[in-house]
């Protein structure tokens, strides 16, 4: 079974009890603090992939670094994913959780990728056009690539608003090579 | 061509800008999550449609094929080796299509349209989906006009008619793709203003090589170019060196180039060389794609894979131009097994069979057609009128001959009328024989069919058939033309006709046995 099937019937079960419980706000951010601290820190993913470690070391590690700063119901529910050896998956279910809440509350995240590095003013118009854009509240990722020499990448999901000079200069050279007849 | 002016190169330079648009662009992306074995699982790209191409990066192309939950199964028309894991995947919004358009004629391309002949690049009118639906009920007619293959006993006894679907089937060696080629060559005559003052529409043909040897296409395209039969003809080439997509798809390829002649109110031959291939392509992409597997391997689907594509051979109705889309599908059987599962599956598909017998190969009936067990269920009724009327009595005949042909081999007295219809069986297997490349025009096939079933070979020895055969047509040609004009203008064979031919027969057989 794939990945994505399993991670999402963990994260919709959590969901759907936070929603029950009309804690979804508090529960999502107990969520993105682990889903960050997990993206962060490579050696916690390695240690939750390892098959030697045993569970009850697990537990207790994530109870460790997590205990104080969460509620009992996520503490309880990362519990839970241990005891089923799913800890490998973490970072997958939490991922998956974070795009159920976003769903719900209507939020888009999108990865702006630029040349250099964006003043403010330019990023909030930029959100301001996204939101117009796509009718969702836009929740920005900003990274730098110098590679694009000048403009732009804005990726919404799947689809790409691609102004960059790099991908210019792509569509021009393949314009080029393709042969026309005189 | 004229040396390049500086002008003209700053005008294609305009030309090339002219498309170009500094905008923002668009697109649809996914992730390459697994590559090999020329498939590729892709995260992402979540509006992808069912059979659209796909860009990956290095110039190489994939079509959709597998849309799941959570990853989406692409077949790659390239080098898996040129793609990585994370690699990004384009959407182009276009399903796989193949270019139409008459400029293809004479030229050698692969089942993407690219051309592989070094020709230059060709001028095509469109981009026509490779998967078309086939026609319903009410835009098609029955088969009424003949494809003239030039080859005797099919012509005679097995018709093919325009918009048919015949299948070719025997084992290997045994001359299938021969036939193929002649039909192609003998299309030559339907291009002819001869042919236009008796009302023949010109046929185009379209040769489709799936998981041949390079050095076999190169050969048939020599020998056709040789013929001048690459005028109207389109090689759509998957050799055996393709990736298992291509040659899966190359037959829809075809098959959507022979559309476009027959939407266009124009006729087209499309031989499939040959289906047990793609069949073998189709099962090798399936099972990488981890479709379950069936009989013999196949997946579930291998029955529709041929019947959507045989499917659109059709004869339109005249209100849609009349043109018309015949097939000529061609399996290779291994040691005779007919009822191995592609065979029985095309076999129930196509309007009949042409089935190649080794041991008639072997033994110097050439064309190795078993005209017993060969049959064409609608061509009859487009068979023309002398054709016809020739062809029944040699039927029967031909069948009372594998008859008695058992008994004979014991070598015991036969009683005379057992031996006359021995004598004459003989002579007209032999002069259903037949060179390769050398098709017959309908005009003289009729004639000699109605020698040999009306005995005037009788006191010819067997030996000396053909040898008669071609010296009377030499003879009739320069001394009773007439015979030849008037089956060809009238299409029946008339009473005076066959007075004066019986008169020629009678005249030359003197000349014959004396000389």
């Amino acid at each position: 079974m794939s990945i994505y099937r399993i991670s999402y019937r963990y994260a919709n079960s959590f969901f759907q009890l936070a929603e029950e419980k009309k804690l979804l706000k508090k529960y999502g951010e107990d969520i993105e603090l682990i889903f960050n601290t997990l993206s962060q820190s490579k050696e916690l993913r390695s240690v939750l992939r390892n098959p030697v470690i045993k569970q009850k070391d697990k537990k207790n590690l994530l109870s460790k670094i997590f205990g104080s700063k969460i509620r009992k119901e996520t503490s309880e529910f990362l519990d839970f994913i241990v005891g089923k050896s799913r800890e490998d998956i973490m970072m997958e279910i939490m991922k998956e959780f974070l795009n159920l809440r976003d769903d719900k509350e209507g939020i888009v995240r999108t990865g702006i990728t630029s040349s250099v590095d964006l003043t403010d003013s330019v990023k909030k118009d930029l959100v301001s056009k996204l939101e117009k854009r796509t009718g969702k509240k836009v929740k920005p990722e900003y990274y730098v690539d110098k590679n694009l020499i000048g403009g732009f990448i804005v990726n919404i999901n799947d689809t790409m608003l691609d102004a960059s000079v790099k991908h210019q200069l792509d569509l021009l050279r393949k314009k080029f090579s393709e042969e026309i007849s005189i | 061509m004229a040396e390049i002016r500086p002008d003209e190169v700053s005008a294609i330079l305009r030309k090339q800008l002219a498309g170009f648009d500094n905008e923002v662009d668009i697109y649809e992306v996914g992730t390459v999550l697994q590559v090999g074995d020329g498939i590729a699982r892709v995260y992402g790209l979540s509006n992808v449609m069912a059979s659209e191409l796909v860009e990956f990066p290095n110039n190489v192309t994939g079509m959709v094929l597998n849309l799941e939950e959570d990853n989406v199964g692409c077949v790659l028309f390239g080098e898996s080796s040129l793609i990585k894991e994370g690699d990004t995947v384009k959407r182009t919004n276009r399903v796989a299509s193949f270019p139409v358009g008459d400029k293809l004629l004479g030229r050698v391309v692969n089942p993407l349209g690219e051309p592989v002949d070094g020709k230059g690049t060709i001028q095509f009118d469109k981009y026509m989906p490779i998967e078309r639906k086939a026609l319903g009920v009410i835009a098609r007619q029955p088969v009424k006009e003949p494809v003239q293959t030039g080859i005797t006993a099919i012509d005679a006894m097995i018709p093919i008619g325009r918009g048919q679907r015949e299948l070719i089937i025997g084992d290997r060696q045994t001359g299938k793709t021969a036939i193929a080629i002649d039909a192609i060559i003998n299309q030559k005559y339907t291009h002819t203003e001869e042919a236009k003052k008796f009302g023949i529409k010109p046929v185009y043909c379209v040769y489709v090589a799936i998981g041949q040897k390079n050095s076999t296409i190169a050969q048939v395209v020599a020998k056709l170019e040789e013929q001048g039969a690459m005028a109207y003809t389109t090689i759509v080439a998957a050799p055996a060196s393709s990736p298992a997509p291509l040659q899966y798809i190359a037959p829809y390829s075809g098959a959507t180039l022979g559309e476009h002649f027959r939407d266009s109110g124009r006729h087209s031959l499309v031989i499939y060389d040959d289906l047990s291939k793609q069949a073998a392509a189709y099962r090798e992409l399936s099972l990488l794609l981890r479709r379950p597997p069936g009989r013999e391997a196949y997946p579930g689907d291998v029955f529709y894979l041929h019947s959507r594509l045989l499917e659109r051979a059709s004869k339109l109705s005249e209100d849609l131009g009349g043109g018309s889309l015949t097939a000529l599908p061609i399996i290779e059987t291994q040691q005779g097994d007919v009822s191995a599962y592609i065979p029985t599956n095309v076999i129930s598909i196509t309007d009949g069979q042409i089935y190649l017998e080794p041991n008639l190969f072997n033994a110097g009936v050439r064309p190795a057609i078993n005209v017993g067990i060969s049959v064409s269920r609608v061509g009859g009724n487009a068979q023309i009128k002398a054709m016809k009327k020739v062809a029944g009595s040699l039927k029967i005949d031909l069948a009372q001959y594998r008859e008695l042909e058992a008994f004979a081999k014991f070598g015991s007295d036969l009683d005379k009328a057992t031996q006359k219809i021995l004598a004459k069986g003989a002579r007209l297997v032999e002069l259903l024989k037949q060179g390769q490349y050398t098709p017959i025009p309908v005009e003289k096939q009729v004639v000699s069919v109605y020698i040999g079933t009306n005995n005037f070979l009788d006191s010819v020895d067997v030996k000396d058939v053909k040898r008669f055969e071609k010296e009377f047509h030499e003879f009739a040609d320069l001394k009773y033309p007439a015979i030849y004009e008037n089956i060809r203008s009238a299409k029946e064979l008339k009473d005076d006709t066959v007075q004066l031919l019986k008169k020629a027969v009678e005249e030359f057989i003197e000349k014959f046995n004396k000389g």
